[in-house]
This record gives structure tokens, sequence and C-alpha cells, in this order.
């Protein structure tokens, strides 16, 4: 149950409040 | 151990910042996420130590494919190469660090049930250190890695909303917070047996 509630917490809920921070760009090799 | 492999990956989003967040803390827990169907199917298992309920580190984990070395470097692979296919070579091999990096931490914890190679033929090699014979010292040491992750992860977003753009600063602070309490509530459940 740590787990599931782990990956939720961060992937999801850190991942989409970290998302609209100003943080540099990863290089993006192709487009879409 | 749950909350530090988060830890780490939270510090390591500090020091790489283009890195995005929700792809770290899927890197760190790759291996995790894997065994997860391999659980379900039977093909990898969890032995209880004295047969009772299972608890913060009393389990002996037959990851026989998952949590192998190479095994898991093929795994960290598997990560990388979408990801520099996306987002560039530097994110690739931070990514990919992060995912063997759980196998290393694992190694420190686990209780001589990590094999070489995948599938773990007879007659190959264990290795583990079982540090979790000491489960008060290890969830200390995860402790310190939520919050020294946490931290530092909340320094960096509050730095780059600061210098960036200054109306997202609470922002930050909030996914600093929340990356920090994130770690305190994993750390909890998984102690606390859940």
């Amino acid at each position: 149950m740590s787990f599931v509630v782990g990956l939720l917490l961060f992937v999801v809920l850190a991942g989409i409040l970290d998302a609209k921070l100003p943080w540099p760009r990863a290089r993006e090799q192709r487009r879409w | 151990m749950v909350a530090g492999h988060f830890g780490l990956a939270a510090g390591i989003k500090a020091r790489e910042p283009a890195v995005p967040m929700w792809a770290l803390m899927l890197a760190t827990q790759w291996l995790d996420v894997v065994f997860v169907p391999l659980f379900a199917a039977k093909i990898e298992t969890i032995e209880v130590i004295g047969g009772g309920k299972a608890g913060y580190g009393n389990g002996i984990i037959h990851a026989d494919y998952t949590h192998s070395l190479v095994g898991a470097l093929v795994l960290a692979l598997v990560f990388a190469l979408p990801a520099g296919w996306r987002w560039g070579r530097r994110a690739a091999v931070v990514l990919g660090a992060v995912v063997f990096s759980h196998w290393l931490i694992d190694l420190l914890v686990h209780h001589h049930d990590m094999p070489l190679l995948p599938g773990a033929p007879a007659g190959t090699p264990r290795f583990g250190f079982g540090l979790w014979r000491w489960p008060v010292a290890i969830a200390v040491a995860e402790l310190a890695l939520v919050l020294w992750g946490g931290l530092a992860y909340l320094r960096a977003a509050v730095g780059v909303a600061r210098a960036h753009d200054p109306a997202k600063l609470r922002r930050a602070r909030a996914a600093g917070a929340t990356v920090i309490a994130a770690g305190l509530v994993t750390l909890g459940l998984n102690v606390a047996g859940f």
C-alpha cells in the first residue's frame, strides 16, 4: 500500500505541481 | 524501502532541473513497478521471515528478474532509451542512473536475495548486505533521504521561481512541501507495515 500511495503522491501529485514551475526544459530531439 | 528511493530522486531533481519530476519519480521505482505484474503472476514472490505478517524489512524478496544485477541494467536501458529520444542524452543518462540506483540501495538493505543473472540460475550467487536486520536504523536512513531530497527540491523550486517567475513562488513552496509530506506519509505507511 505504501508503494501505491507513494507512486500516486510523487509521480502524479508532485509531478503535476512541479510541471507548473519554470524549470529549464530538457532538449527535445525530435518534433512531433 | 519505498520512501528513500523517492527522496533520492527529489534530490536528483534539484541537481538536474531539466529532467521532468514525474519521470524521475517513476524511474526511481521502475524495478518495483515492473515487479508488480510479475508478483501478481507469481513469477516473483515475497517470503516473510518467520512466516508471520509481512512488515517493514522482514521479507526475503524473490525478485529474480527485476532485482537481478543484469535485469536491473536491462530495465534501466528500457527506461533510458525512450527518455533519450524524448528529452536528449543527458536526461537519458540521469534517468537510467536513477533506475539503477534502486538496485544499489536495495543491495544495502536486502537479505541476501538479489542474484546477478535474471532467473537466478542454480549455483549462481545472491547478494544483499542485509541492513534490514536493523529496521530502526534503516527507517532513520530513509527519513534522512526524504528530508535531504525534499529540502533540496524545495530550495531549488523556490530558487527557480524567484529567478524566472516570482508569481509562482507560492506554487514552488507548495510543491516542495508536498514532496516532503509525501515522503513522510509514504515512510510512515511503510514502517507501519502497510
